[in-house]
């Protein structure tokens, strides 16, 4: 799993390992029933405090994306699926920081959504990653 | 006066737990009052970052914690106890990381150093002082006084975290060290914060690079706190607001919110407000400003709007 925390960003850290494992979901690069690190291992690695660690996976267990097997660890839940839930929640976070973005520069949805259209078939299709 | 009258932000913590509190401590060089009536409050198991510009302070007030400085008036409790009257069991219980970076026992090898810090200890964790010691790559057979400044901080950190204290007094604790052994002595705080239950206590100039470790704030000026409260309060509380204004615009009178410092050019204003955020948002558009963005402040951020602030006012 990667993470790589911003501290620019608006969202406190623990909502950005939160979304961070949800995006790996997303890409299939964790699948239900996959280990996450110990929260020792990935605070350690973010150099983040414990405890954020530990309340991100458990609001994520809160949502139902994980659960904690006592003495073993943290897993995917067995039953999560990505593109029914997480696939679509993803979308709104993301649209929710692009229109954020747009209004602090005095854009509106519309000038946002033409934009888009515009550059995407410009570019090509990118949205599969690269 | 203590703290309470005084501060921009809100300094009371509430009813603790805290492994230390000061009460209107006041501590005076000749004619500098050095801390002014402080009112700190460490919630047990916290990590607080103390924050606030050269001479503030804060060196003054972890010594004064340390019991390695006598203080005039107020009261102090670390762990408990009084540093005024039992400071060798305060020195004892506390992972010390001092300022300064020269040893009292400046003949000894590191290893010696080490073996007689294991004695003073009954809780000295040998494996784990070994361990840290293979991280730094700290040489046994060094003489103190032949350290660098880097190598003495890396000693010094091993001595202040093989014990496993309750509490860590960390006086700028990656002065002097390079990049690669700053960032790998945040990984070493991150994992011992995940093993051991510890209060922390660090004050440093580098706030952005200990910021994701730190849950509480306290910003320090003249010796006094100009705010001590919980990160994620500060985060949620102290906000900047971008807002678009008509040609002559006049800012009300009365904002929900405490503005802390105020920017801007001539259409748009950049305020930094204390307070509710939909309040502050609903008052800035009936005074006709089209808010545009609010956005939190980094702790960073945060200590420069309070000073600068305090220094306008």
């Amino acid at each position: 799993m990667k993470i790589r925390l911003s501290h620019a960003d608006g969202r406190p850290l623990y909502v950005q390992i939160m979304d961070a494992v949800r995006s790996g979901l997303v890409r299939g690069s964790l699948r239900p029933e996959d280990p996450l690190p110990s929260v020792r291992e990935l605070s350690s690695s973010l150099r983040v405090n414990p405890r954020t660690v530990s309340q991100a996976y458990a609001a994520l267990e809160r949502d139902g994306v994980v659960w904690v097997r006592h003495g073993k660890g943290t897993f995917v839940a067995p039953g999560v699926r990505p593109e029914e839930k997480e696939r679509p929640r993803l979308a709104r976070e993301v649209a929710r920081r692009a229109l954020a973005d747009a209004s602090r520069h005095g854009l509106a949805l519309a000038d946002l959504m033409v934009a888009l259209r515009e550059v995407d078939a410009q570019d090509g299709r990118k949205e599969d990653g690269r | 006066m203590t703290d309470m009258a005084k501060a921009t932000l809100p300094i009371d913590l509430g009813s603790g737990p805290f492994a230390v509190t000061t009460r209107g401590l006041a501590k005076r060089f000749g004619s500098v009052r050095a801390l002014d009536g402080l009112d700190l409050q460490v919630p047990e198991g916290a990590v607080y970052v103390l924050v606030g510009p050269n001479g503030a302070g804060k060196s003054t007030l972890i010594r004064t914690l340390m019991g390695l400085v006598r203080y005039q008036a107020g009261s102090v409790s670390v762990l408990g106890r009084d540093p005024g009257g039992r400071g060798a069991e305060v020195r004892a219980s506390v992972g010390y990381v001092p300022e300064d970076y020269r040893f009292g026992y400046a003949w000894m090898t590191v290893g010696r150093l080490l073996e007689h810090h294991a004695a003073y200890h009954p809780s000295w964790d040998a494996e784990y002082a070994r361990e840290l010691s293979t991280r730094y790559e700290i040489d046994p057979g060094r003489k103190c006084h032949t350290l660098s400044k880097g190598q003495s901080r890396r000693v010094q950190l091993v001595l202040a975290l093989a014990h496993r204290p309750p509490l860590l007094l960390l006086d700028e604790p990656t002065d002097g060290l390079d990049h690669v052994v700053r960032d790998e002595t945040l990984s070493i705080l991150s994992e011992h914060l995940a093993d051991s239950p510890t209060t922390v206590v660090i004050s440093t100039h580098r706030v952005y690079e200990v910021e994701p470790l730190v849950d509480h704030v306290g910003v320090l000026s003249d010796g006094r706190l100009l705010g001590q409260l919980p990160r994620d309060e500060l985060r949620g509380g102290l906000l900047r607001y971008w807002a678009d204004v008509p040609e002559g615009w006049r800012a009300p009178s009365d904002l929900g919110g405490r503005v802390v410092r105020r920017s801007g050019a001539a259409r748009g204003i950049e305020w930094t407000v204390w307070g509710d955020r939909d309040a502050v948002t609903r008052d800035l558009s009936e005074a006709g400003a089209a808010v545009r963005e609010v956005a939190p402040l980094s702790v960073d951020e945060a200590a420069v709007a309070l000073l600068s602030g305090k220094e306008a006012s």
